[in-house]
């Protein structure tokens, strides 16, 4: 071998000769990047998809929506431009309403949707019977989906009590182009024809019914200039106007919050990867070593050794980069089964090559950045270590710390792109720092009680004795161990505190019946009937306009994550606390002197939009505008279904706005169906919400999400067996060196296989203690702090959960080790005796 | 009563397939208290045969008594107790085991017989090959004739019949060597131990009750 000239003979004799560590090593490369090619290549499939449907998943052009009637000027601008034969419009309204069966004995809460004739303008809603739409849905008839037919024991043909009219069971929908996917719905669908909208009589001033004016553009060109021209004469306060590009369809925006999320779980991966990537490649220069010496002591210079290994390793790194391309593309292709109940049907996957190319870069930059550090090492090795078998210390310094900077600076760098928001960004980084610091500083800490412990039981000093084998990757297994469960075991926390919040200790007396769009006339009627002692809370619809004088920036608001300012609030008025309320700032609910241009605000959005006593709100009611000073802060004492206003204002200021009242009460179960049927028969219009309904609906969500966080969160775990693995292969010569030693000083098999045994289960405690504590730490002050929920450590689930999580610790850290207890003791002497 | 004997035994191994005679029809009785050295040439199976005596290996063929008892089809759990409690090894190349202390190394198969006196009875002996102030040092602090000190320790801590002693003093110098084997040799005296010895060193030989010679794997 000449210096300077790689030799391939040599190169594939070092990969064949640590082909374990190797596989390792290209095993780490491929998980650093599988999640997120999968995730980025699923996420352009579901984005392209919607995009080239985007007309369908709109069912038009143009998309005029609001909680409001249409306003007059928009109403008239869309007929000048139908006159003038540029579009076509058709209304719709959406909203849901409870309906009867026939005998009025059933009754059930569906999502009514009224549409004109022509709808839809694109896609299509496919009817069991294979007709077609519009020929079925003509004044009096209904179309149902088969949920409501189960639910009321119906069929094609019966009639169905709606609002205050009853109308014909036409057909089954089966699919309909704007709403591709049914688990976020509360109820089943019914489609009304328009010309039956009267008759309903639930359409009514306040009543939460969404407005649509859905325009078909006949000519392609001026979409973007007659959208601009309606979002001129629109009410910006009330209306949204987008063309079919520009909306953000509920699907989008909820895919768009999921792939945010798993997208820092990738990344999160992808670090714990790189650890993996350092501590396999460590281990695989190790047993070079020797090599190395040699090379150095006949001649060869540092960097030429060092060329030899980048090249091997970009053999390596590229394999696994190739692997993990190959995985990602096959893990993407199964993601819709993990979707599935999220997703529309007519989802097309397809190869990102853009996600692609991302990959093969991602690959190479991690393989760069966590190589550097063993590979910087090569060149302490000196040749003496043929002799003496030493500890290889590196004297420089600065290699080290740049590195550790430069991965910190791609870390960065790659949540701000995956994230595209600084200030989660900067949340996360320094969650995932905080996590892995706290990790670390605990693990340090504990490995050093362990090695100063005296121990009594030979079994377990051996045990403990083992952590500390040289070239043993104790401390980046615990870590990374450490951290993917604790990540886990804070998911699954959460969701079982949710759980336990809302549904399954529902608390006793708690409201299950929720009364919506109550008429203030009915409220005497409604009270007799309900027959129950009842709080009543008049609802007054509201858009925020400005706080400060500062306009609220709608666009900017709709994009922000969670709550938003340009959403429609509820406001009320009441001269009291609630229950569960209390004053943070601002001493009283209103302040003496101000007058009745006063509000009270609640804390969270108070603290998420930076307000404070004194702001000026300016609101606009039913088109009025309301200026109001905020006179309090409340905060709720406990997180419960109980109702709660963001915006509270003393009785004088709203007593004579317009509005719709609002009740909950408590009911036994049994009596909730008579119930409601007997408020609908009476109150057509007032919606009846049984919560233990919706929260089926929500436990369904809840848990198939959590589900998908954990599948994703899980490929963290792959990332501490492989560490695993790596060390044990690093460790293999010692290990049976161990065995070997004990056998032929008296010990039998089965303690062997007891100490090999209890050190791993002293790994998998500690990893699995450790997480357990951080996830408790972690989830209670999420649920805490952030949910406003009551917290339950869960024992019991968290000592199952630790129960699993060390079973598979030690068998993943007992299986390797079993060719190693197979070992003859003469077999290991007779190769490692010097004679 | 011979504490080992050996009956006919033959080891052949197989190497790239060709099969390799280490030992031809070797019998060997050694009595209880005897020193026996065993002398020959590199290659000559003497690490072999003395394997196959302590029952760290099974013969091809011919039958291993150990106190009268057959060794041969023995498990390797079967072996566990003898190794504890009969058998004590001195090897040249010291086998200690690295994760532990010298101190740990020692107490450790008085450990495995459950001794209770596995700590003291190990600090005396190394107080008494002059270790007591290296008693927490790992095997890699230790120099050669340290570890071979340690080592000796650790095969007689449980007072064992018999010590196979392979090649004890190879991996040291003149000084070193002749100290462990005045060591080695002060055990056997005080407890009357058997002694298998594996050596090149005619010297030692010299100082043997019996001298066996291999060569080509026979008794010559």
């Amino acid at each position: 071998m000449k210096n300077g000239i790689l030799h391939p003979r040599f190169i594939v004799r070092q990969i064949v000769r640590s082909r374990r560590q190797a596989i390792v090593f290209v095993l780490c490369v491929a998980l650093s990047i599988v999640t997120l090619i999968s995730l980025n290549g699923f996420s352009a499939s579901v984005n392209a998809s919607l995009l080239n449907d985007a007309k369908t998943l709109h069912a038009a052009d143009i998309i005029i929506q609001s909680y409001y009637e249409i306003s007059p000027g928009t109403v008239n601008t869309v007929r000048q431009f139908e006159d003038q034969n540029e579009i076509i419009g058709h209304r719709v309204w959406e909203f849901y309403s409870v309906v009867r069966n026939r005998k009025g004995r059933d009754s059930l809460l569906a999502k009514l949707k009224i549409v004109q004739p022509g709808y839809p303008f694109y896609g299509q809603v496919v009817l069991k019977s294979g007709r077609k739409f519009a020929g079925v849905l003509t004044p009096g008839s209904i179309i149902v989906a088969q949920r409501l037919l189960d639910r009321l024991n119906l069929k094609v043909g019966d009639p169905l009590h709606v609002g205050s009219t009853t109308l014909t069971i036409k057909d089954v929908v089966l699919q309909e182009p704007d709403q591709p996917v049914n688990i976020f719905l509360l109820g089943p669908r019914i489609f009304i024809a328009a010309a039956d909208i009267d008759r309903l009589d639930l359409v009514k001033k306040g009543s939460r019914v969404r407005h649509f004016y859905l325009i078909k553009v006949l000519q392609e060109d001026k979409i973007r200039s007659i959208a601009d021209r309606l979002r001129d004469v629109s009410d910006a306060e009330q209306e949204r106007v987008d063309t079919y590009r520009t909306a953000r369809s509920r699907i989008k925006r909820f895919f768009d919050n999921l792939f945010f999320d798993l997208s820092l779980i990738s990344i999160f991966t992808l670090l714990l990867a790189g650890i993996g990537i350092q501590s396999a490649l460590t281990a695989f220069l190790k047993e070079k070593e020797k090599t190395i010496a040699i090379m150095k002591t006949v001649g060869a210079k540092s960097h030429f050794i060092t060329r030899q290994y980048i090249f091997i390793l970009s053999i390596l790194g590229l394999a696994g980069t190739i692997i993990g391309l190959l995985a990602g593309l096959l893990l993407q292709s199964g993601l819709d089964v993990l979707f599935r109940g999220f997703l529309p049907e007519n989802i097309a996957l397809i190869i990102s090559w853009r996600a692609v190319l991302e990959g093969l870069c991602l690959g190479v930059l991690v393989v760069g950045l966590f190589s550097f550090i063993p590979l910087h090492r090569l060149k302490d090795i000196k040749p003496v270590i043929i002799f003496r078998k030493e500890r290889i210390r590196s004297q420089a310094r600065l290699p080290i710390y740049l590195s550790g900077f430069l991965i910190l600076a791609f870390f960065v760098l790659l949540v701000f792109w995956q994230v595209n928001e600084l200030k989660t960004a900067l949340y996360f980084i320094l969650g995932v720092i905080l996590l892995i610091v706290i990790t670390a500083v605990s693990t340090g800490a504990v490995l050093l009680i362990l090695k100063r412990s005296r121990v009594r039981s030979l079994l377990i000093r051996q045990a403990i004795k083992g952590l500390f084998r040289p070239k043993n990757a104790t401390r980046p297994i615990i870590i990374t161990l450490t951290a993917s469960f604790a990540v886990i075991f804070a998911i699954y926390l959460i969701e079982q505190n949710l759980d336990a919040s809302f549904i399954q200790s529902y608390p006793g007396d708690a409201p299950n019946v929720f009364f919506l769009d109550i008429q203030p006339s009915q409220l005497e009627k409604f009270s007799d009937v309900l027959g129950l002692p009842a709080q009543y809370y008049p609802i007054i619809r509201a858009k925020i306009m400005s706080i400060n004088g500062q306009k609220i920036n709608r666009q900017q608001e709709r994009r922000r994550r969670g709550d938003n300012l340009a959403r429609t609030f509820n406001l009320t008025y009441r001269n009291h606390l609630l229950e569960d309320e209390v004053i943070v700032k601002g001493g009283r609910l209103y302040q003496k002197s101000w007058g009745d241009r006063q509000v009270s605000v609640m804390d969270t959005v108070a603290d998420s939009n930076q307000m404070k006593i004194g702001d000026s709100i300016t609101f606009k009611v039913q088109g009025v505008p309301l200026q109001a000073r905020i006179s309090s802060i409340r905060s709720r004492t406990r997180e419960s279904i109980r109702p709660f206003f963001y915006f509270v204002f003393p009785d004088n200021t709203l007593r004579d706005a317009p509005q719709t009242i609002f009740t909950a009460v408590r009911i036994a179960k049994p009596q909730i169906s008579a119930l409601q049927t007997k408020i609908v028969e009476n109150f057509p219009n007032i919606s009846v919400i049984d919560t233990t309904e919706l929260l089926m609906i929500f436990t369904g969500v809840v848990k198939k999400l959590s589900l998908i966080i954990r599948f994703f969160a899980a490929f963290s775990i792959v990332a501490g067996i492989l560490i695993i693995l790596s060390s044990i292969l690093a460790t293999r010569y010692a290990r049976i060196q161990e065995a070997v030693y004990y056998k032929i000083l008296g010990a039998r098999n089965n303690f062997v296989v007891k100490v090999f045994t209890l050190e791993n289960l002293v790994l998998g405690l500690v990893s699995t203690g450790q997480a357990l504590l951080i996830s408790q730490a972690a989830s209670w002050l999420i649920c805490i702090k952030v949910m406003n929920i009551s917290y339950q450590p869960f024992i019991i689930d968290s000592i199952l959960l630790l129960g699993v999580t060390l079973l598979l610790v030690v068998t993943v850290g007992l299986l390797p080790s079993i060719s190693i207890l197979r070992k003859k003791p003469v077999v290991f002497l007779r190769e490692h005796t010097q004679e | 009563m011979p504490v080992v004997e050996a009956r006919n035994i033959t080891k052949t191994y197989t190497i790239a397939n060709r099969e390799i005679r280490v030992l031809d029809d070797v019998s060997l009785s050694v009595a209880e208290g005897e020193f026996l050295v065993v002398e020959g040439s590199s290659g000559s199976g003497k690490t072999t045969l003395l394997s196959l005596l302590s029952g760290l290996d099974k013969p091809s063929s011919g039958r291993v008594l150990l106190e009268e008892m057959d060794i041969t089809e023995a498990s390797e759990d079967d072996l566990a107790p003898l190794r504890n409690e009969t058998i004590g090894f001195v090897f040249q190349s010291f086998h200690l085991v690295p994760s532990l202390t010298a101190l740990e190394n020692v107490m450790f198969p008085a450990e495995i017989r459950r001794d209770p006196q596995a700590h003291d009875k190990a600090a005396e002996l190394l107080k008494r090959v002059g270790l007591q102030k290296r008693s927490d040092n790992y095997p890699h602090q230790l120099s050669g004739g340290e570890m071979q000190r340690v080592a000796m320790c650790r095969a007689v801590i449980n007072n064992p019949k018999i010590i196979f002693a392979d090649e004890p003093t190879g991996n040291l110098d003149s000084e070193n060597g002749k100290a462990v084997l005045d060591l080695l040799l002060e055990f056997k005296k005080e407890h009357q131990t058997t002694l298998v010895l594996v050596t090149h060193s005619i010297d030692i030989a010299r100082i043997a009750d019996r001298m066996i010679i291999l060569k080509d794997g026979r008794i010559s």
